[in-house]
């Protein structure tokens, strides 16, 4: 009787056991983490934050790119590090790898900053890719303007990976096959094109929610795009490439200017440090004082709370701030970033020694409200943090030399508390309307004309020194405008390529500014690092790439 | 039972005396255990190994057991005296040894398989059962993490198979196969077992052994088989028990408050030419921030760390319920002052059988609790970076809200400057606790109608559930002025199910094993965290609450995986001369899709035991020599340590969704975000193909015994991250089956026992092993010098896997030197004091390989790796009368470390000691030999940091005295005294040459550690 029991049992068990079956590896993830659905807000909303934020937990954690700092290595600070450190605008002080071969114009295809830049805008293309795959076909009125700005955003990660990189891997998909490499030339061409298409289809200006974009973003991109079309067109003589000169697109690039500044409706903030403070999102940061969003075309956003990155606007604050300086409005104080004596320079003659700068400034002044009258110019946000300091830098690791850079703080307009102690509130004014007034004024002069749209370039220029409180110009040179940029824009993470266009960067340029390559006084490099080298990374995984001139 | 019964009550009555014996040295065994087989009758021997009955059935047979020596068995048959002796249970040839599903007598064996009990004398403080292999079996090498208490091991068998999947060899615990991911606090697999319960541990090397466990099988298998009860024995109680002072080794070298202040004072000198006139201020500044302290840091955070282990052990056989019971507690501190571990074991085994033995049950219950507190990990590079002129607190009020701590915040306003090292300890609690249970259940059933056909049924669970709680003071500088306040769990449930039918046959000179089953295994896994800051509250829309300041919560984590397997094993063995293995397997694993999901498994061996020839009986020097030869296939699907974020769902496309701080607003919206993920659907399981061919010998009637194995292991889809083309997939790596990987090696071990005499013996072993890979293939990039990179330093790519040269290579630039012997650093003054003369450029400080006048990638070359080319073990022991000493070394030969505890303190220039944020960072002396002033970034990949880390390293030396007979409770015990990690002889400029994967970053320091043992029989 027992051994029947057992044998039965051994049987009935041996039955169950097979069948309890193989159909458990066909699993489905349990995570409710992860979902296998496609998500359309929510992936549109992280294409946006893909600017903003550098994984899907702030200000860090859950990482988008893998192998790199996230903080250090988001897509702003990267793209900012490459346009600022790398010109006659910033000198960082710290040690690290990055800032020191910015700096110092010394930069290899290994260095981890061209792969960070690089692997950081081929996530944003790639996840706009996904959702322009997943959307192919819809036509409800809520897709299209999702897909105009996705494409939108798409083309602003190739025209920067066009204006870093040159010659870059392209693709609208996303495919396992290695993406076949784009001459910059037809990447321009590509670019102008879409940013057409989506102009066509984006959000009438003034009429999207606020931090979504609208038809005055692609105006002013492709104003951006045409103003630099003959350095993008332009192919250097290399080994067994005969050289192309580039083609000048002045007259689109005041045109398109001109719509931003007559047509868009976005008009220059009237107090211009409001741009840069923690309310500058206006009413939506409950702010009634700050009239930045009439400006900001494309911020990026930052909340203290809800939207926190080390990446974006904190890195501006934090990096140009401490101990010394008047309140910023974060705990944070990096002792980074500060302006070379050359950016000084193009808002005061310093005096014969050197030593300080007319006279007008003693420890913790404001430089905007002590100066007299002929010079006043209130984008001179600097401040210096002791009397020993002096705007001419002689060691670059020490910070409390150069002067201090005071533009960006969360301090908010209208004198309220922000959300946080640390993290900030202050948007970064990616794209604003300021640009498209000195655009139109290079345009135009460039054409050797005196206007193109309803507006003469001396009318654009002195619009924004009129809002700086400075004198009006009553001539205009094209040396004028170079420096005018950098009145205007320092710190704001486009110098490089300003001066490339004016031909001021790489080469024998005859420009050189302080610790230009590594030497005091400055010097020149090779032409050749006008455009970063592709990463060593991706040149060794896609074999169908060829790394730019001189690396 | 009632035939048995029934011999005895007809036979006659006799009294029989006598006398148990060592068979080797011929000492009386005091305190053995003799039963009369049958029945309850048992006694003990005395001081002098003598024994006595005064009735006893005269046909019947005596049963003699005592731990340490084979169980023997002794018919009477009439006799009245008798002389018994027993031979020492070291793992001999006739002994059976665990395989995978089922046992085999070790000299039946046909695969590379090590078979070692755990060294009872000779072990110096094991807290884990990885303690117990260091050194001991050739081709396996264990690397502690460190000297953290109750850390983890990294174990490699033959080198590993794999480059980044987990090269982690299978644990199979009482049959039962475990996952190899921890959870807080218990770190791996083989720190859930108590080292004491340990019966024996078996290696299965080769795959001929290895594929019956398929697809989790390439790196190789442990088996560990713990003590069990005896059936009818006495019952006993043994306690073990140790007590520890470790204390740390080395330090680096980092400068004295004085030597400190001396060198600030000179690069800060305004003599030193690099100080420009407009400097000086600055200079006078920053030289003004030195303080007045001497203080040593390490001083403050290291400790003399003591340790207790105590263990207790019941066996004893009811009848048919043979058992066993455990309990084992550990209390260990770290020398890192606040690290403490505390461990709760309890184990208990009962192996019953029923009718006539027919069936055979197993169960077994092993449960854990373990309390860990964790050190500030930060408090070591803090030590070594903190300004040494500055005191460990101070009564200046600025440093109040810090808890008096001196830290730099308050004092330069740098919120990101090097912490007080004694604030990171004594200002955060870092609490684990962890419960861990394993519970598994055996039947194996003899058929009565055809007794050569058994059926094995196996059930087994794991359950372990851990809590890491974070308290940090708002005082803290980490989370300064909110603390930080939360905790974390992980639970995971293992669940797995097999049985197998086995018919094993003897059909004249043919003798056959056929073997057929099945494994249904489910892994799972959960996690979850919360952390907030403890001061400020702030309204959470999430939650609609108010909340604590920087609230983080995600939803849980939780994931699974299933592997499913059919299995197979035919043992053929001909006149016990010529045996034959073939096995097979077939798993299906749910982390692959359908398409690859299933992998077939085969192996075959073959063996010839030619002392069994005719031609060998008469021979007395070789008393045994079998010849092996083996081939089989496996695999391996554990993609843990690949970064991928969920390794169950890697060829799934799936969305993340955003937590807390990252959602994106529109208008006054703030949007939730969705991420779709890289995967990799084409995903499948390395495989790795095994040939191996060995020969074990044994002389002077196994006196000496030696093992040769050579093997050819080739590893093809191997699994790794690797960085796809911008623009094909979610993120620029992706987990990806890259290439081919070989593996050449050659295994030797040695056994001897060239001294047995009545007082004196000794025993010692020896194992080499040769081992070398090369990567054949790389199947995700093409073209010359495609690499994928590995383990590389923040600053680059300095590891990498590339066809034509190891695993590991270092893939670095080729330093330069000046005249005087020092490396030349891009960017810094060829001479300071002439700054005319200009700096060196790249083409200076390093060999321009390909010649194009520019240093880049292009211009990188192999240098060594981190895998040693040898490796090799040696432990002796001497037994002299009731003493007993024995020593372990091992040394590892060839293998190279990237110094990256130096490199990244290279920077010695006025820049490295004072940080433009405010904060001094002290130096190690020896850094100042390569004198890099930080100037270049290509400094990181210099070969200068590649060094030789060849070593030969003490384990332990230990020294026992064994007493019989104590008080009138003690039957025998033993007092040892040991010192573990003693010496280390290496080249190696680093801390500590053994770290694994060849990049040193700045580990917990291995403690020299002095043991006093106590071992009890009651």
């Amino acid at each position: 009787m027992k051994k029947n029991n057992i044998i039965f049992l051994v049987v009935v068990l041996f039955t169950m056991i097979l069948s309890s079956c193989v159909n458990d590896l066909n699993v489905t993830p349990i995570n409710p983490q992860q979902t296998q659905t496609f998500n359309q807000d929510e992936v549109f909303a992280k294409v946006y934050a893909s600017y903003a934020l550098t994984g899907q937990q702030g200000p860090a954690g859950i990482s988008d790119i893998a192998g790199l700092d996230e903080g250090r290595f988001s897509i702003y600070r990267c793209l900012w590090n490459c346009n600022e450190l790398a010109s006659d605008e910033a000198l960082c002080s710290w040690n690290d790898a990055e800032v020191v071969e910015l700096n110092f114009n010394n930069w290899s295809s290994q260095s981890t900053i061209t792969n960070g830049l690089y692997a950081r805008f081929y996530f944003t293309v790639t996840i706009c890719n996904h959702f322009m795959e997943q959307t192919v076909g819809m036509t409800d009125e809520k897709t299209l303007k999702q897909r105009a700005e996705v494409r939108f955003l798409r083309a602003t990660a190739y025209y920067y990976l066009m204006d870093f990189f040159g010659n870059v891997p392209f693709t609208e998909v996303v495919s396992l096959t290695p993406p076949k490499q784009i001459k910059r030339a037809d990447l321009f061409v590509y670019v102008e094109k879409e940013l057409k298409a989506c102009a066509a289809t984006m959000y009438e200006p003034k009429t999207a929610p606020y931090y979504r974009l609208d038809k005055a973003a692609a105006w002013l991109l492709l104003s951006r795009l045409y103003l630099n079309a003959e350095v993008y067109t332009t192919v250097p003589a290399s080994t067994g490439v005969t050289a192309v000169a580039g083609t000048p697109r002045w007259t689109e690039a005041a045109l398109y200017a001109d719509s931003v500044i007559h047509t868009s409706g976005y008009t220059l903030c009237p107090v211009f440090k409001q741009l840069f403070m923690g309310d500058n999102a206006g009413t939506i940061d409950g702010s009634q004082v700050n009239k930045a969003p009439d400006e900001i075309i494309f911020p990026i956003a930052a909340d203290g709370i809800k939207t926190q990155a080390w990446g974006t606007s904190l890195f501006l604050i934090a990096s140009t701030h401490a101990t010394g300086m008047k309140p910023w409005g974060t705990t944070e104080q990096w002792a980074g970033n500060r302006a070379r004596a050359t950016l000084i320079k193009k808002f005061f003659v310093p005096n014969a020694t050197g030593s300080g700068v007319n006279g007008f400034f003693s420890d913790g002044a404001d430089l905007t409200t002590a100066l007299t009258s002929s010079i006043k110019d209130a984008r001179a946000l600097f401040d210096k943090k002791s009397v020993s300091v002096n705007l001419n830098i002689s060691t670059p690791t020490l910070f409390p030399q150069g002067f201090q850079v005071t533009k960006f703080t969360n301090i908010r307009a209208d004198g309220g508390a922000t959300h946080d102690p640390k993290y900030v509130d202050m948007d970064i004014p990616f794209m604003r309307a300021g640009e498209a007034y000195l655009t139109y004024a290079e345009a135009v002069t460039r054409l050797s004309s005196a206007q193109v749209g309803s507006y003469t370039a001396l009318q654009a220029v002195n619009a924004l020194r009129t809002r700086a409180g400075a004198t009006q110009f009553t001539t205009l040179t094209l040396p004028n405008i170079i420096d005018e940029w950098s009145r205007e824009f320092f710190f704001e993470g486009r110098r490089r390529m300003d001066l490339i266009r004016f031909k001021m960067y790489g080469g024998d340029t005859g420009y050189t500014w302080d610790w230009k390559a590594n030497v005091a006084a400055g010097k020149n490099f090779p032409a050749d690092y006008n455009i970063f080298p592709i990463p060593a990374g991706d040149l060794n995984a896609n074999s169908n790439l060829i790394q730019n001139n001189g690396y | 039972m009632l035939f048995v019964f029934g011999i005895t009550a007809n036979a006659q009555q006799i009294s029989v005396s006598g006398v148990v014996k060592d068979a080797t040295n011929g000492e009386p065994i005091l305190g053995a255990n003799i039963l009369v087989k049958g029945t309850q009758n048992g006694t003990i021997t005395n001081l002098n190994g003598e024994f006595s009955f005064s009735s006893v059935a005269s046909n019947a047979t005596l049963v003699i057991k005592y731990i340490g020596y084979q169980p023997i068995e002794i018919p009477i048959e009439g006799r009245k005296s008798l002389v018994i002796q027993m031979k020492e249970d070291a793992v001999t040839l006739n002994e059976v040894v665990a395989i995978g599903y089922g046992v085999v007598k070790k000299s039946d064996a046909t695969g590379s398989l090590t078979a070692i009990k755990p060294d009872k004398l000779n072990k110096g403080m094991t807290t884990s059962a990885q303690d117990l292999l260091v050194g001991k079996v050739s081709g396996v090498v264990v690397t502690s993490g460190g000297g953290t208490p109750g850390g983890g091991a990294t174990i490699r068998i033959r080198g590993g198979s794999s480059l980044n999947a987990s090269n982690d060899p299978l644990i199979v615990i009482d049959g039962l196969a475990m996952d190899n991911d921890g959870i807080k606090g218990v770190a791996n697999p083989l720190s859930t077992i108590n080292p004491n319960d340990i019966e024996s541990f078996t290696v299965l090397k080769d795959a001929s052994a290895t594929a019956i466990y398929g697809s989790r099988a390439s790196n190789g298998v442990i088996i560990i088989t713990t003590k069990k009860g005896d059936k009818n024995s006495k019952f006993q109680v043994t306690y073990d028990g140790s007590f520890s002072a470790s204390s740390v080794k080395r330090k680096l070298d980092v400068m004295t408050g004085n030597q400190f202040k001396a060198y600030v004072d000179s690069v800060w000198s305004t003599k030193n030419p690099l100080i420009t006139s407009a400097d000086t201020l600055s200079a006078n500044k920053i030289r003004g921030y030195l303080g007045n302290a001497n203080t040593d840091w390490y001083n403050h955070i290291f400790q003399t760390a003591l340790s207790h282990d105590h263990n207790l052990s019941f066996t004893g056989g009811i009848k048919n319920l043979p058992y066993r019971a455990s309990l084992g507690y550990t209390n260990q501190d770290g020398i890192i002052k606040t690290s403490n571990f505390e461990r709760l074991m309890g184990a208990i085994i009962l192996n019953p059988s029923f009718f006539d033995d027919h069936l055979k049950i197993n169960i077994n219950a092993k449960g854990m609790l373990v309390r860990n507190r964790f050190a500030d990990g930060g408090a070591l590079g803090s030590a070594a970076g903190m300004d040494p002129t500055q005191p460990v607190t101070s009564t200046d009020p600025m440093f109040a809200s810090y808890g008096g701590y001196w830290q730099w915040r308050p004092v330069t306003g740098n919120t990101l400057a090097t912490a007080n090292p004694v604030g990171l300890l004594n200002q955060k609690q870092d609490i684990s606790n962890a419960q861990d249970f394993i519970g598994s259940a055996d039947a194996d059933y003899k058929f009565h109608f055809l007794p050569e056909l058994r059926a094995h049924l196996g059930v087994g669970m794991e359950s372990s559930y851990g809590i890491q709680t974070l308290q940090e003071d708002s005082m803290a500088l980490a989370d300064y002025p909110f603390g930080r306040t939360g905790y974390s769990n992980q639970s995971k449930s293992n669940k797995s199910l097999n049985f197998y039918m086995q018919y094993v046959k003897d059909l004249g000179k043919h003798s056959i094993n056929i073997m057929g089953g099945y494994e249904w295994q489910h892994f799972y896994r959960q996690e979850y965290y919360v952390y907030q800051g403890l001061d400020k509250t702030v309204y959470n829309t999430d939650l609609g609450q108010n909340v604590g300041y920087n609230y983080q919560a995600p939803p849980m984590f939780k994931t699974e995986s299933y592997l499913v397997s059919f299995f197979g094993r035919l043992n053929y063995n001909f006149a016990d001369k010529y045996l034959a293995t073939v096995t097979l397997r077939d798993d299906g694993s749910s982390r692959f899709s359908p398409e690859n999901r299933w992998g077939l498994f085969p192996s075959a061996a073959l063996a010839w035991k030619v002392t069994e020839e005719d031609f060998m009986k008469d021979n007395s020097t070789i008393s045994d020599l079998k010849i092996r030869l083996g081939y089989g296939v496996t695999g391996q699907q554990n993609l843990s340590g690949t970064l991928i974020s969920n390794p169950d769902y890697a060829y799934i496309p799936v969305y993340s969704a955003n937590i807390s701080g990252a959602f994106y607003p529109f208008d006054s919206v703030y949007n939730a975000t969705s991420r779709p993920d890289a995967y990799n659907k084409k995903l499948k399981w390395e495989e790795t193909r095994t040939t191996n061919a060995g020969l074990d010998l044994g002389l002077w009637n196994n006196k000496l015994t030696a093992s040769l194995d050579y093997y050819y292991r080739e590893t093809v889809d191997l699994i790794n991250v690797v960085s796809v083309p911008a623009g094909t997939n979610f993120k620029n790596v992706v987990v990806s089956n890259i290439g081919t990987l070989q593996n050449n090696g050659l295994e030797l071990t040695i056994n001897a026992r060239p001294i047995t005499t009545k007082d004196f013996s000794w025993e010692m072993s020896f194992n080499a092993s040769y081992n070398r890979n090369i990567i054949t293939k790389l199947t995700t990039g093409i073209g010359d010098g495609y690499y994928v990179s590995t383990g590389g330093t923040f600053q680059g790519t300095t590891q990498v896997f590339t066809v034509g040269q190891p695993a590991y290579s270092f893939w670095v630039l080729k330093q330069k030197y000046d005249s005087k012997g020092r490396p030349i650093e891009a960017g810094a003054y060829k001479d300071p004091n002439n700054q005319s003369l200009g700096k060196y450029t790249n083409l200076d400080a390093f060999v321009d390989m390909n010649g194009d006048s520019i240093i880049g990638d292009k211009d990188k070359y192999y240098f060594h790796n981190a895998n040693p080319d040898v490796t090799l073990g040696f432990s002796s022991r001497i037994n002299y009368k009731n003493f007993d000493f024995g020593f372990n070394l091992r040394a590892s030969i060839g293998n190279y470390m990237y110094n990256a505890v130096q490199s990244g303190n290279l920077n010695v220039s006025k820049d490295g000691v004072w940080s433009s944020l405010g904060n001094f960072n002290n130096l190690m002396t020896s850094s100042l030999v390569g004198n890099f002033q930080g100037t270049s970034a290509l400094t990181f990949t210099s070969d200068y940091f590649v060094q030789n880390a060849s070593f030969l390293k003490c384990d332990n030396i230990t020294l026992g005295y064994s007493f019989k007979k104590l008080f009138k409770v003690i039957s025998s015990g033993r007092i040892s005294i040991a010192v573990q990690n003693p010496f280390v002889i290496t080249a190696y400029k680093g801390l500590d040459p053994e770290v694994y994967g060849g990049i040193d970053g700045n580990i917990y320091p291995r403690p020299l550690v002095t043991v006093l043992g106590l071992s009890l029989s009651f």
